[in-house]
């Protein structure tokens, strides 16, 4: 191997605050991987604060500065300057790496003993080909190494993904990036609730997971103006239930039993949302109480009824007469390891949970079932069922302290708490980690951390992730566009990582592998089945 | 003002014995006249006229092709697509025959330019209306053809429009066949006036943006059990008469069948055999059949006693003696504490064939992936409802047997691969 070059000494320090001298003419950058070799391994150190350090006294240093300022120095210079002023960077310990093995440093690096900056092959332990979850790659201050960070999708998914950012920090490129890397998963299905349409693409010029090789047998889309090839977004009325909408709305006592009421009167035939639009009113439900919910049901989800008495909805994602698969279609795609889209940009707030809430009750209430039945090799039939994940934007609509104090658990939070026991996950989007109660985020157990200069939302994320961050609440802030720091109960340390722009990873995606006889089984006539 | 009938799903030939069959037949009967009576200017019918391409019973067939020569002489022109059932994949169909006999009009008329399939209009020379069509295929694999589709020019298409059609539509299967395959609306042409569906046996009509109206008539009569159980549930058959001029301006259903049903479903958990065949004895001698067909769902679990202990021939023949028309008995849903019995009685024949073939694929060893899974599935009832195919009167077993094979080398797409 070649000689690697020396950037700097440990020369001080304490767990977590090693100091490293620079070595004049190299830089050292905030967030740097560095490298302390030691008998035991590799010490893997990450640089948290720079500071600068002298031989000569603060006095001399000031007098000097003066001197040059004023124009009386003449050409005043430092005597063996590279030795007497230099950088100092304070770092700690992340990961010790012994062959393949990596373990978490309990002992300081020898002291004295130089460090070089990370390569590729130090990080070699990192790039697991059979992960599929693809994040980015290793990011050393701001170089980007060559090294993948994957991780499996199952744990990931599973244990839910947090992934806080402000606006413009790259969370919406990640995300289709990471959807891009496990279209392909068998054992994960993905519900995305797409509020601004942005990750499927397939209309104009803009890429998105349409162009996927494997999109048609693998994507499922549904939107209100759905391009040549997918799906129109309609969801049959008889498919909610009053439980789904007390979820949306904080609804009085009088209220929740009005839905009852007419869940129970029209239990059979399942119009109860009809009745609500037909004045056909339980004896038990107020006049008052009714038009209420006609309100609420009109604003939330566009219904009304027409002057033949029709119940209509106007935005179309609802009917009485359409879309009674729709939900059934979604969870045997999600079932089947496939990633369901579902454009909700033409639908309000409450529309889109609603959505969401139906798909995830059904599918929580599904896996629930199979984790009681044994199937045919003896095990629990959840052991056959792929990984299921929803993917929701400004995760504080359902998981906010405000709404779950309101209203108690939603299906989300249900999820967060207790949906890795059923193979369930959330992957919550927010700006606002703050809001989400700390019993909630804890069980985020991967935290994907973008750039985010409120201190308020920092000391959140910090204070939650899976690896002590608090040395990093400085570059947390300062993270550019596409930067960020994975920090997980599945990797070794918080890792920072550079997230590719998705126009240039799908450039670099390999085509679609296709055997020349996949498709045209009669050109292999003499092929027999065995 | 114009009028239109629309029909679909007809399945000719598919009640074979009987008083059934003419009930069959006298639903379709009653349809065209009904069309004569009303001065329909045209009649489409989307698929599934015959219950198979090349029909063994030649009276039926007789009786149709009359009926539908007694339309054409009154000048009412019908026109045609196939539908998964009348399709055959190689030889000639009964549409076909029609066809050139100019009792009908296929509306299919494509040609694949450049990968692209290009549909042709027919134009009804009365009305002015245009119609086009996409037949379907077996197990939903007519998908590749709405794929290739060039949507664009019939979007294009001026005039009263009508795309005739016989799939499942994903957004409008009624929740009982969300297993059944399908295709996404937004491959159809966006824009016309009237889609003529067919393949669903459930009478609807639907707006969708961009598709305004879309119609499934349903059978006329019925063709399986499930469409004798929704029937007797109150689910009216018939067929739709269309008024338009610029666009649609009223949509009718008219009903089709005269006979009655009755449907009763019984529990018999906690019966032992003997005292549920007591039971049910007893309970039929009450019910009013005579006349009527009758649709019976016994489920439950029994105490005692195999579920064949029940003879169940003996009570159809009690209610076949006290007038019934048919009984269909479905008894899936009866299981017995001491015998876990395998029963897949009551299910359509359709259902437990691709059950039976989903529940076996996987012991198919294989590295052709259409061999697997899914496509396995659906190659095997393909080949299977090819296989399933009577010969012919006018056929000699040789020419059966030539033809069987042509038609399942034509499915696997084997077609001249064994020539030498």
């Amino acid at each position: 191997m070649e000689e690697l070059e020396i950037i700097g000494q440990i020369i001080a320090g304490k767990v977590a605050h090693i100091l490293i001298r620079e070595k004049t003419d190299t830089k050292i950058e905030l967030g740097n991987l560095l490298v302390a070799e030691s008998r035991n391994g590799s010490l893997i150190l990450q640089v948290h604060n720079l500071f600068y350090g002298s031989q000569v006294s603060r006095e001399v240093l000031e007098l000097t500065a003066g001197l040059e300022l004023e124009g009386r120095g003449g050409s005043l210079e430092f005597f063996d300057e590279s030795l007497r002023n230099y950088v100092l960077a304070e770092a700690r310990a992340v990961a010790l790496v012994s062959g393949n093995r990596v373990t978490i440093p309990k002992a300081l690096p020898d002291f004295f003993s130089s460090v070089r900056h990370v390569i590729n092959e130090d990080l070699q332990f990192m790039d697991v080909p059979e992960n599929t979850a693809y994040l980015g790659k290793v990011r050393s201050g701001s170089n980007v190494l060559d090294v993948p960070v994957r991780l499996n999708a199952q744990d990931l998914f599973t244990h839910h993904v947090l992934i806080p950012a402000t606006t413009g920090r790259g969370k919406s490129n990640l995300v289709k990036v990471l959807l891009w890397s496990v279209v392909n998963d068998d054992n994960l299905g993905v519900l995305v609730l797409d509020p601004h349409d942005e990750y499927y693409g397939g209309r104009g010029k803009e890429l998105g997971l349409s162009n996927h090789p494997d999109a048609k047998d693998k994507i499922r889309y549904y939107s209100l103006a759905a391009p040549a090839g997918t799906n129109t977004l309609v969801i049959n009325l008889k498919s909610i239930m009053p439980w789904h909408i007390e979820e949306l709305f904080n609804l009085t006592d009088p209220q929740s039993e009005a839905l009852y009421g007419y869940y129970f009167a029209h239990k059979k035939d399942k119009q109860w949302i009809e009745a609500i639009f037909k004045d056909e009113r339980p004896e038990n439900v107020a006049p008052m109480t009714a038009a209420v919910l006609q309100r609420k049901f009109k604003t939330a989800l566009g219904l009304d009824v027409n002057e033949q008495g029709d119940l209509i909805c106007y935005n179309r994602a609802f009917s009485a007469t359409s879309g009674e698969s729709t939900l059934s279609e979604m969870i045997a795609a999600l079932e089947s390891g496939m990633i369901v889209v579902v454009d909700t940009s033409r639908l309000s707030d409450k529309a889109e949970l609603l959505i969401g809430s139906l798909v995830i009750n059904e599918i929580l209430t599904k896996y629930q079932r199979y984790k009681q039945e044994t199937g045919s090799s003896g095990v629990s039939k959840l052991e056959d069922k792929p990984v299921v994940s929803i993917v929701i934007e400004e995760a504080p609509r359902v998981l906010g302290a405000d709404v779950l104090s309101q209203g108690g658990d939603t299906t989300y939070s249900t999820v967060a708490r207790e949906g890795r026991k059923f193979k369930i996950g959330l992957v919550a989007i927010t700006q606002l980690t703050s809001v989400i109660p700390t019993t909630v985020l804890a069980n985020l157990n991967t935290k994907i951390i973008f750039g985010n200069e409120m201190a308020s939302e920092r000391n959140a994320i910090i204070s939650s992730a899976a690896q002590d961050l608090k040395e990093d609440y400085a570059t947390i802030g300062s993270l550019d566009k596409g930067e960020a720091i994975v920090s997980s109960i599945f990797t070794k340390f918080a890792i920072p990582i550079q997230v590719p722009l998705f126009d240039d990873y799908v450039a670099e995606y390999p085509s679609r592998d296709t055997p020349e006889d996949k498709h045209d089984i009669h050109l292999k006539p003499n092929r027999r089945v065995v | 003002m114009h009028q239109f009938a629309h029909m679909a799903d007809v399945h000719l030939g598919a009640n074979r014995h009987g008083k059934m069959a003419e009930l069959e037949i006298g639903a379709f009967a009653r349809a065209m006249d009904i069309c004569i009576t009303r001065k329909v200017d045209f009649i489409v019918i989307s698929g599934d006229l015959f219950h198979v391409g090349v029909p063994s019973d030649l009276n039926t067939v007789r009786q149709a092709v009359a009926k539908m020569r007694e339309v054409t002489e009154h000048g009412i022109p019908i026109y045609a697509i196939y539908g998964s059932h009348d399709y055959t994949p190689t030889s000639t169909s009964i549409i076909d025959v029609i066809d050139s006999a100019g009792l009908l009009t296929k509306i299919v008329r494509p040609q694949v330019i450049d990968g692209t399939l290009k549909l042709e209009c027919v134009e009804d020379a009365r009305t002015g209306a245009k119609l086009v069509g996409i037949s379907a295929r077996r197990m939903g694999l007519e998908r590749e053809y709405y794929d290739m589709l060039d949507r664009e020019e019939l979007e294009r298409l001026d005039g009263f429009k009508i795309f005739a059609f016989h799939s499942g539509i994903d957004e409008l299967k009624p929740e009982y066949l969300s297993r059944m395959d399908s295709i996404p609306i937004s491959l159809f042409p966006k824009g016309f006036d009237y889609y003529a569906g067919g393949h669903v046996h459930q009478h609807s009509e639907h707006h969708l943006p961009g598709y305004d109206r879309i119609v499934f008539p349903g059978p006329l009569f019925a063709g399986y059990g499930r469409d004798f159980e929704f029937t007797a549930k109150g689910e009216r058959r018939g067929f739709y008469i269309v008024s338009f001029d610029q666009t649609v301006t009223d949509v009718e259903f008219v009903e089709t069948v005269l006979v009655e049903s009755v449907y009763k479903e019984y529990n018999l958990t906690g019966f032992n055999s003997s005292r549920a065949q007591d039971t049910l004895a007893e309970s039929f001698s009450r019910l009013d059949v005579d006349g009527k067909i009758v649709v019976l769902k016994i489920r439950g679990e029994l105490s005692g006693g195999k579920t064949s202990d029940i003879d169940f021939v003996h009570l159809q023949n009690l209610l076949y003696a006290r007038g019934a028309v048919d009984v269909h008995l479905g008894r899936r849903g009866l299981t017995s504490a001491d015998y876990a019995a395998i029963t897949v009685a009551g299910e359509d024949v359709t259902v437990i064939e691709e059950r039976l073939f989903k529940e076996n694929v996987g012991t198919v060893h294989t590295n052709i992936t259409e061999l697997q899974g899914d496509s396995g599935v659906k190659l095997s009832l393909e080949l299977l409802n090819v296989l399933k195919e009577d010969k012919n009167p006018a056929e000699n077993k040789k020419e059966y047997e030539a033809r069987m094979i042509e038609d399942a080398f034509g499915v696997l797409q084997l077609k001249g691969a064994f020539e030498k």
